[in-house]
């Protein structure tokens, strides 16, 4: 059979799965879940496949790099199906910023940046609803922003999210009142100085369009001294290092930061130094949250695909240095 | 309507993920639509958060703006190659007050604070007494210290790295590629993140087999 | 903060004398040591079961070094504010804006002797006072005078950070200047440098082209600068071996900057006629959209050498991964930590962080970027020195209480405190 067949099986396949499981949906098949033993049997599996894989590679025999894309794709699919749930140790930085929140007193102002768009949601929207709960549990009143074009939009996601939780709607939240979203504002990092003076300059009028004046969470609200605590969701550029350089070291705003994976360990040195007030680090700093805030969302229920996901990575890791080592590295430069 | 946006989503996302089995039309049609997408989605943003929201909706108030209109302006000289030079001059703009914003910034934040950081006493707690400080807290301070300080000599280009600056010198890039591990794993982190995402958006929202 | 304001105004009659009696019962009582249960007996409003004598020396001052943002209280707590069994269960501020009615603008706990008002404006008069609440009412203090906020020009706390600003700057001016007069200034050897021609070479040996991507930030980043420095010496390597460029970017001044670099460079090369505009193209300016035209530009037209130089974000390793499935040669250099990792795992030669800025300046040769990066030096060997001598003074000082080095730590507390 020519490859060009076996593609066009393959694609049939996954449509005919596709449109099965959709109509399934549709007829309220419902969702699925491994009983244990089948978890146990396919960790097995997995296990004893990925020893193959490395008596292969000490053998000489290398495999392509498409079976480490087939093996990390079931590491994170198969997990979500698994009843199991992961201990979640909470590191010191997640708990300062829980007390951090937790301890201002009931009415203070809480500012919160979301400074990244929906390619970066997965590590991040978790954090931004837990919290956003957590500010709504504690009676905080709550400022949004974004200094990226779509980070605005991510909030009013993570709002509508957490106002599915009865004990919130019950709380009868207005918005203006007990919450705001600023919207969005070009300039980057300027538009965080110029906050330091004047609020109103770079948001004359809030997401909806009210002007700045008119909404009575922030009538008062001149620059950052009026603000009680700030939190910044960031991805990347303009994000938590242009607000701690500006925002925390020129005009003493208090922040706690939550940020991709990618970004967490630079932002360790602002934390040793004082510059935070506690950090997030990734989807297990969304999950060590969520342990602390004592309720269980998407961020821990997706650790048990990033664990599963980390373990075969590591295997691949030895793997991979295995090949290494029995081949030795040669430079593409000397090799011409 | 929804089941269409679905649908479409999930073949967009398919047609990326598509690339990690080799470059094929479907991947190049879903690349060619983000591309576009996202020009255009740029293009609009800036022209209604920019133009319109910031500068015709602003100007009565702040005339000030007329100056960074006249600047942004100036930048499209740049289409008119006779005179094209003059949009050098908002580039100047731009490249001056950045560095007037950044170089406090910087210094502050990320030189005397982190100095600051940096020392701390080698034997912690108990200092009367000397030595009787917990290992742990000894082990971290050293590793701060001489990781900032040996860090520092790797990036000081004006001496050769030779005898023992040198040596500090390997120390340093030791600690450097540490950092680059950890750094490293946290990485790995939150691509798995981004893939579980996608899956969970594929058997999730998608076809529902996942709570 | 919710009482009423009526509820004050029954007891600002007592604002008249009340203050009075309580300055003179206070100066008493610390003068012959009484205590303060005989001050319960004095209090005025004989229907109040719990009473409890306002706070005194209540002083106001304007925020000092700010914009006119904020005023400043101090004030001695009531001496019925006690650890055991104090009768105090906290204080209330109030506030008179432009003689007006008096506001309460916050409550605070037992103890507290300060507070800063941030809530002020630079053309408006503030009155204060500072009521001791109790369970059965407030006890309101004396009025402060009437004071508005004034805005500095200058802030004198961050003079310590001016001096070492101005010692780095005039470094960096020392070595330009010396530079320019023609002073020739060491540099340490950078690895990878020597590679770029070599990579370059190869490019032409195999008759593919040269990918160069200056990372995805604009113009305002000094690693694109840098990265477009390094890109004029490429450009002017491949002038001359008649190899082929092509650099995708994702912001359209970097485009225009871009090209004229590479014109320079076919200029200076004598080959003008080489270059056309073509070479640099404008993608988006969407990260992972300008990520997925990159990979598939670089699958299909397969570059020997990729150079991956500049600020980059998350798509680092996907560009560096794509890159070297390929079999491309790959130099790399960039100034975000957290993108090195990557480079360094998939790339051949990697500039790491600051190397990316000593590279452009060595290979420019311009006495202004030299002259910084030797001043530059000045401000490592400033932050090297301080931490050897900080760490000495603080580990002696708490270790063996040696107080000269108390002293010298307290300093560059001091000093470095003053950002």
């Amino acid at each position: 059979m020519s490859t060009r067949a076996k593609e066009l099986i393959a694609l049939g396949a996954i449509t005919l799965f596709a449109l099965v499981f959709y109509f399934g949906k549709i007829w309220g098949w419902g969702t699925f879940e491994f009983p244990t033993w089948l978890s146990m049997v396919v960790i097995v599996l997995i296990g004893l496949s990925l020893l193959w894989v490395l008596i292969l590679t000490l053998k000489g025999q290398l495999i392509e790099r498409r079976v480490v894309f087939i093996y990390v794709a079931f590491a994170v699919a198969l997990p979500l199906f698994m009843s199991f749930s992961q201990k979640i140790t909470i590191s010191p930085e997640v708990y300062q910023l829980h007390n951090a929140l937790t301890e201002l007193p009931a009415g203070s102002k809480v500012l919160i940046s979301f400074d990244y768009d929906p390619p970066s949601a997965p590590e991040l929207q978790p954090m931004a609803e837990s919290i956003i709960r957590v500010c709504f549990e504690k009676d905080l009143k709550v400022i949004v922003m974004g200094l990226w074009p779509q980070g605005p939009q991510q909030a009013n996601l993570a709002l509508e999210k957490v106002f599915e939780d009865s004990a919130i709607l019950a709380k009868n939240l207005q918005y203006g009142r007990d919450y705001v979203n600023l919207g969005f504002q070009t300039g980057n990092e300027f538009v965080i100085q110029r906050m330091g003076s004047s609020f109103e300059s770079m948001f004359p009028s809030d997401y909806e369009g009210t002007p700045y004046r008119e909404i009575p969470l922030v009538r008062n609200v001149r620059n950052f001294s009026n603000v009680d605590f700030s939190v910044n969701l960031s991805a990347g550029f303009p994000g938590t290092v242009e607000w701690v350089q500006i925002a925390v070291d020129r005009y003493g705003l208090l922040m706690g930061a939550g940020n991709t994976a990618v970004q967490a360990p630079v932002m360790y040195a602002y934390l040793n130094a004082g510059q935070l007030e506690g950090l997030l680090g990734g989807m297990s700093g969304a999950a060590e949250f969520e342990a602390v805030a004592g309720y269980r969302a998407k961020g821990t229920k997706f650790m048990l695909s990033q664990s599963f996901a980390h373990v075969v990575v590591i295997a691949f890791i030895i793997i991979g240095n295995v090949a290494f080592f029995r081949s030795g590295r040669k430079s593409k430069l000397k090799g011409k | 309507m929804e089941h269409f946006a679905l649908w479409l989503s999930a073949f967009l996302t398919l047609g990326i993920l598509s690339f990690l089995y080799k470059d094929n039309p479907w991947y190049k049609l879903s690349e060619a639509i983000f591309v576009g997408i996202s020009a255009g989605f740029w293009v609009v943003t800036l022209f209604w958060d920019n133009l319109v929201g910031k500068f015709w909706d602003g100007w009565q108030d702040e005339p000030m703006l007329f100056v960074g209109a006249a600047l942004g302006f100036l930048m499209l000289l740049r289409l008119v190659p006779k005179i094209g030079w003059i949009s050098r001059w908002p580039l100047a703009f731009i490249v001056g007050a950045t560095s007037g914003l950044w170089l406090m910034n910087y210094l502050a934040s990320n030189i005397m604070v982190q100095v600051m950081a940096t020392i701390q006493p080698l034997f912690s707690t108990g200092y009367a007494s000397g030595f009787d400080a917990g290992w742990g807290a000894i082990i971290s301070s050293l590793v701060i210290v001489v990781g900032t300080f040996t860090g520092l000599v790797y990036f000081f280009f004006s001496k050769e790295h030779k005898g023992a600056f040198g040596g500090a010198a390997r120390v340093g890039i030791f600690f450097i590629m540490i950092t680059f591990g950890a750094s490293f794993g946290y990485t790995v982190m939150s691509r798995m993140s981004l893939l579980i995402g996608r899956m969970d958006f594929l058997l999730g929202d998608w076809l529902g087999m996942i709570g | 903060m919710s009482l009423p304001l009526a509820a004050t105004h029954p007891r600002l009659s007592v604002h008249l004398f009340f203050p009075i009696i309580v300055i003179v019962l206070t100066t008493c009582s610390s003068a012959f040591g009484q205590s303060d249960t005989q001050l319960d007996t004095t209090v005025v409003d004989d229907t109040v079961s719990i009473a409890a004598a306002p706070v005194t020396t209540l002083l106001v001052e304007d925020g000092k070094y700010d914009d006119g943002d904020s005023l400043r209280l101090f004030w001695v707590p009531s001496i019925d504010d006690q650890l055991i069994d104090s009768k105090v269960t906290g204080y209330r501020v109030y506030r008179l804006v432009n003689d007006g009615a008096a506001e309460p603008i916050v409550d605070l706990l037992p103890g507290v002797g300060n507070y800063t008002d941030k809530n002020v404006e630079l053309d408006s008069s503030y009155v204060y006072y500072v009521a001791t609440l109790t369970e059965s009412g407030e006890y309101p203090s004396i009025h402060t005078e009437s004071i508005s906020p004034q805005r500095e020009w200058i802030n004198f706390r961050r003079g310590y950070l001016f001096i070492i600003m101005m010692i780095i700057s005039a470094a960096i001016i020392f070595y330009v200047e010396t530079a320019k007069r023609g002073k020739k200034l060491f540099v340490r050897k950078i690895a990878g440098l020597e590679a770029i021609d070599e990579a370059v070479g190869r490019a032409t040996e195999m008759g593919r082209p040269v990918l160069f991507i200056p990372g995805i930030s604009d113009m305002d980043d000094v690693q694109t600068l840098a990265a477009l420095t390094i890109l004029g010496r490429v450009s002017r390597t491949i002038a001359d071996y008649d190899s082929k460029i092509f650099m995708p970017v994702s912001r359209s001044l970097v485009m225009t900057a871009a090209r004229e670099t590479i014109k320079t460079s076919y200029q200076a090369a004598g080959r003008p006629d080489a270059y056309n505009d073509d070479m640099v193209n404008y993608v988006t300016d969407e990260q992972f959209g300008y990520v997925a035209a990159v990979d598939g530009l670089m699958v299909r037209e397969k570059p020997a050498t990729v150079f991956l130089l500049g600020a980059f974000f998350a798509e680092s390793l996907i560009l560096a991964e794509t890159g070297n499935s390929i079999g491309a040669i790959q130099i790399a250099g960039t100034a975000r930590p957290a993108q090195l990792p990557f480079f360094i795992a998939a790339c051949d030669f990697t500039l790491i962080g600051e190397e990316l800025f000593a590279a452009s300046a060595y290979l420019s040769g311009e006495p202004r970027m030299l002259g910084s990066l030797k001043g530059q030096d000045v401000g490592k060997a400033i932050a090297m020195i301080t931490i050897l001598l900080g760490v000495v003074a603080v580990t002696l000082s708490e270790a063996w209480g040696v107080g000269i080095m108390t002293d010298l730590h307290a300093w560059l507390v001091k000093v470095f405190s003053s950002s």
